[in-house]
């Protein structure tokens, strides 16, 4: 029985790029973009490209979202002045 | 791949893509920033165990490396989120003293 697993996966990608863009939170589009990430790195993983796989979990699902986090934390919603 | 193995492989994709589904609805409809950070971590481990499953139903060892850095990475977006909301609450939790002392 074969599976269409990258078609259902990609199914949840798009939902959660959607749901990404059109939530008002800053650090709620950081972790649904970290999300996107890890379910990229399985699509990637299914389709057969182990290296853009590996190179997708350390930097995109590991790296980038503290970098948003950080961003996020650093800035604010208005300005000083 | 014998039919017993087969079985079981089908079902752990079953079981992990309705695992998938209820994540991502907890997080895109999470009231809070908790549920969400929760829901993060659930998709990065339920990630893991997915091409470890493909893994077992493929035949393909390379795959199993993916496995290893995602578990070795997974953390630290929570542990970023952590510190956040940990530094985010004491700030909130300053103004209110403040706020009290002066009144």
């Amino acid at each position: 029985m074969h599976w269409p697993i990258d078609m259902i996966v990609l199914t949840f990608v798009i939902f959660c790029a959607i749901a990404a863009i059109t939530v008002r939170d800053l650090l709620a589009t950081a972790i649904l973009f970290g999300a996107y990430s890890f379910m990229m790195c399985l699509l990637w993983a299914v389709m057969g490209a182990v290296d853009v796989a590996f190179t997708e979990a350390s930097v995109g699902a590991g790296v980038s979202t503290v970098f948003f986090v950080a961003a996020v934390f650093r800035t604010s919603r208005r300005t000083k002045d | 791949m014998d039919d017993f193995l087969s079985l079981a492989v089908n079902i752990a994709y079953i079981g992990l893509l309705i695992s998938f589904l209820s994540a991502i609805v907890r997080m895109v409809l999470g009231p809070t920033h908790a549920d969400r950070v929760l829901a993060l971590d659930l998709i990065g481990f339920v990630t893991i165990s997915f091409i470890a499953t493909y893994t077992i139903s493929s035949g393909q060892t390379a795959f199993l490396d993916i496995a290893i850095t995602l578990a070795l990475v997974a953390f630290l977006g929570t542990v970023a989120f952590v510190k956040f909301m940990k530094t985010r609450l004491a700030q909130t939790h300053n103004q209110k003293e403040d706020e009290s002392w002066k009144s």
